[in-house]
């Protein structure tokens, strides 16, 4: 026993400097493509390397806008990368074309070891497996200017009335009160679920996976959408989020809904910390929960070999150990967050300069993070039909069916629930 | 013919009003370039600039491979139009002078590459160039281009052979010129302005495609300017001076390649027109 113990603690010890039995070479894809980005993780590469013999691993930066159809299609031509970061709705389309193996026991181990958020763990698992390791959270806000609430006399809006009677006040001046997307593409997915998952509309499918996007719920969220909508600029029927951001930052905008990339309010805005305000979503009602949006983005190894599956392993385990973690997740200040107990408390974390200047803010977007929902990743239960309802941004058309054509919210929601079926069934 | 007064004004009003809308918008990302980052996104647009800055450039070019994408876009580019170029000459001119049997309809059916939307050929391309290895290569980008370009520009070069008078052929027929040495000697030099209409064509077509690069290529030193600079720019978060840095640098070489051929283009058009 006393030899195993002994054993063990000599693994422990030489554990981060590994040497591996044959030489391993993988290759990350990712789309954190800002050169900051990619200069960060070429950082942790290179200490990776470094400390491990035997394995190199190298990036290739991809963008989001093209890896829905990159992806799959590299790998069923068999030349894919090794190991990917992706997000949950990702995961079953590349299933659909390669064998993943699970990762149970490697986010089990480290589970143990960091304590994930349970819920980004469950954004991986399903159908008898977890299949990707949780690396970094973002989740939707409420971004406000402290200074501009305080001279209007308004509070920090808690619900979707105080929302639109802050976003009314506002409007004054060529300011508009609040910026909300209405665009067909991802941006306006995510703002219009960040109202739906505190409305009761939560679920977009029934516990036997057909859909109930078609509910009362969902149709009020799509109305008080519609209607604060009317308080943004006449371009945000065509805005990303950059758009959003610069209208903020230029103070055009009043309030918006923002994954919160710090490094611009800093560099292109005012940059004063002490007047941004980063809130919860405003709730349906005072009653109400605060949920947002958010993604666990995770690191999936597809790469079926066991000494590059171990080795793939390795990588992972080294970005979450707290004194990486804080720089892994600092290549973006204030995007992402920690989902792990021992990553929210790691130094490398809050020392970043960014960081530790907007430490209120982060914190509150930690504790936003929490009450992180996505669509179709929802209760616990997961339903891979959502890729194809998420790649073809039905929930944004069918916002635009009303604010562009015209139609009524409950029209448009009964059209969004009828194209949602056919992407599904395809 | 002497103009009015009035028709003189209207002339110099649409004139203006043309290179205001022309050049209007390179003004504003140029100017705008240099600004720095609070006056580019602020509430009051500023056609002048009030400030002065150099930081997005050492940015672009600083951190990131913008300089690498740039050198790969040239190369494509260029090497896709001399290809281009190559091919589509001596087919023009097949069509427009050779009789083969369905000639017509096979001039016709070329330009039915226009007819899919490149999408719908993505995914099985990819799966004949892996085979091929040709991903990930600047060589299958050059034949994805050529194979694009080469229908409008046997079209366009066709046109320019059809508006030769027939008697210079007819007259080099006569000095015993065989059909290759009148293309070269003859018909080349004459639809000089055709060729390099056609080569800017594949030039640009080129340099400003995206779908095929951005699936094809999975390395970042081997991405052209289209796509790996949408890159750069970020999903979540947009630097705007760095943005309009590249979109500054990246019509460079188009504005160079048009004042190099752009006066032999006009100079070719003339010659034609006192013949």
């Amino acid at each position: 026993m006393k030899k195993l113990q002994t054993t063990c603690t000599a693994l422990a010890v030489i554990l981060p400097l590994q040497a591996f039995a044959q030489d391993v070479e993988l290759t990350l894809w990712h789309m954190e493509q800002p050169p900051h980005r990619v200069e960060r993780l070429q950082q942790l590469i290179d200490a990776f390397n470094e400390s491990h013999d035997g394995v190199t691993v190298s990036q290739e930066p991809q963008n989001w806008g093209e890896i829905y159809a990159k992806a799959p299609a590299a790998l069923a031509a068999g030349v894919g990368p090794d190991i990917m970061f992706v997000t949950p709705d990702f995961v079953p389309i590349l299933k659909q074309v390669t064998d993943i193996p699970s990762v149970e026991g490697l986010v089990s181990e480290l589970d143990s070891k960091h304590d994930f958020i349970d819920s980004t763990v469950e954004a991986y698992s399903y159908e008898d497996g977890i299949w990707a390791v949780p690396l970094y959270n973002m989740a939707m806000n409420l971004w406000y200017r402290k200074s501009d609430l305080s001279e209007a006399g308004i509070e920090v809006p808690q619900t979707w009335d105080d929302l639109k009677a802050a976003a009314e006040t506002l409007s004054a001046d060529g300011v508009y009160g609040l910026g909300l997307p209405a665009n067909k593409q991802l941006y306006t997915d995510q703002t219009v679920y960040s109202f739906m998952v505190n409305g009761g509309a939560t679920e977009i499918f029934n516990e036997d996976g057909t859909l109930r996007f078609d509910n009362p719920e969902t149709v009020d969220s799509y109305t008080t959408y519609a209607d604060l909508q009317k308080l943004s600029p006449p371009d945000s029927t065509s805005w990303t989020w950059g758009e959003a951001e610069a209208c903020f930052i230029s103070e055009s905008c009043g309030m918006i809904l923002q994954f919160s990339v710090i490094t611009s309010y800093d560099t292109q805005g005012a940059g004063d910390a002490a007047d941004l305000g980063v809130a919860p979503i405003p709730a349906k009602s005072a009653d109400g929960d605060h949920n947002t949006i958010a993604y666990a983005n995770a690191g999936l190894i597809l790469s079926t070999e066991e000494a590059e599956r171990e080795a793939a392993g390795a990588f992972l385990s080294f970005l979450l150990e707290p004194e990486n973690y804080g720089s892994f997740l600092n290549m973006e200040p204030g995007l992402f967050m920690p989902l792990t107990a021992t990553g929210a408390e790691a130094e490398s974390f809050w020392s970043d300069p960014l960081t530790a200047k907007y430490r209120e803010q982060v914190e509150g977007i930690i504790a936003n993070s929490h009450n992180g929902q996505l669509f179709g990743f929802t209760s616990g239960r997961t339903f891979p039909s959502i890729a194809a309802i998420s790649a073809r941004n039905l929930i944004a058309e069918t916002l635009q069916d009303i604010v562009v054509r015209g139609n009524s919210p409950a029209d448009a929601v009964a059209a969004g629930q009828a194209q949602m079926s056919d992407a599904a069934a395809n | 013919m002497r103009r009015s007064w009035q028709m003189n004004i209207a002339l110099t009003l649409s004139l203006v009003f043309l290179g205001l809308l022309i050049l209007l918008p390179f003004w504003w990302v140029v100017s705008s370039s240099f600004k720095e980052s609070q006056e580019i996104i602020s509430r009051t647009p500023t056609m002048v600039p009030h400030s002065f800055t150099l930081q997005h450039f050492q940015k672009l070019l600083g951190s990131s491979d913008y300089p690498v994408y740039m050198l790969n876009s040239v190369i494509v580019s260029t090497i896709s139009a001399i290809i281009t170029l190559m091919m589509a000459v001596p087919a023009a001119y097949a069509f427009f002078r050779m009789r083969f049997p369905g000639r017509e309809v096979m001039y016709r059916t070329i330009l039915l590459a226009y007819a899919f939307p490149s999408i719908v050929v993505l995914i099985p391309l990819f799966g004949m160039f892996v085979r091929l290895g040709l991903v990930d290569t600047l060589t299958g980008l050059v034949i994805i281009n050529v194979t694009f370009a080469l229908p409008f520009s046997i079209w366009m070069l066709r046109s320019f052979f059809a508006g030769l008078p027939s008697e210079i052929e007819e007259a080099a027929v006569m000095d015993g010129a065989s059909t290759l040495v009148i293309l070269r000697r003859v018909m080349i030099p004459l639809i000089m302005p055709g060729i390099a209409s056609v080569g800017i064509f594949a030039f640009i077509l080129s340099w400003t495609e995206y779908v095929f690069t951005s699936v094809l290529i999975v390395s970042d030193a081997k991405r052209t300017v289209p796509v790996g600079f949408s890159g750069i720019i970020g999903q979540y978060q947009i630097d705007w001076g760095m943005l309009l840095a590249g979109a500054s640098f990246a019509v460079l070489p188009v504005i160079i390649l048009f004042s190099l051929v752009g006066r032999w283009f006009v100079g070719g058009l003339t010659e034609g027109a006192v013949k």
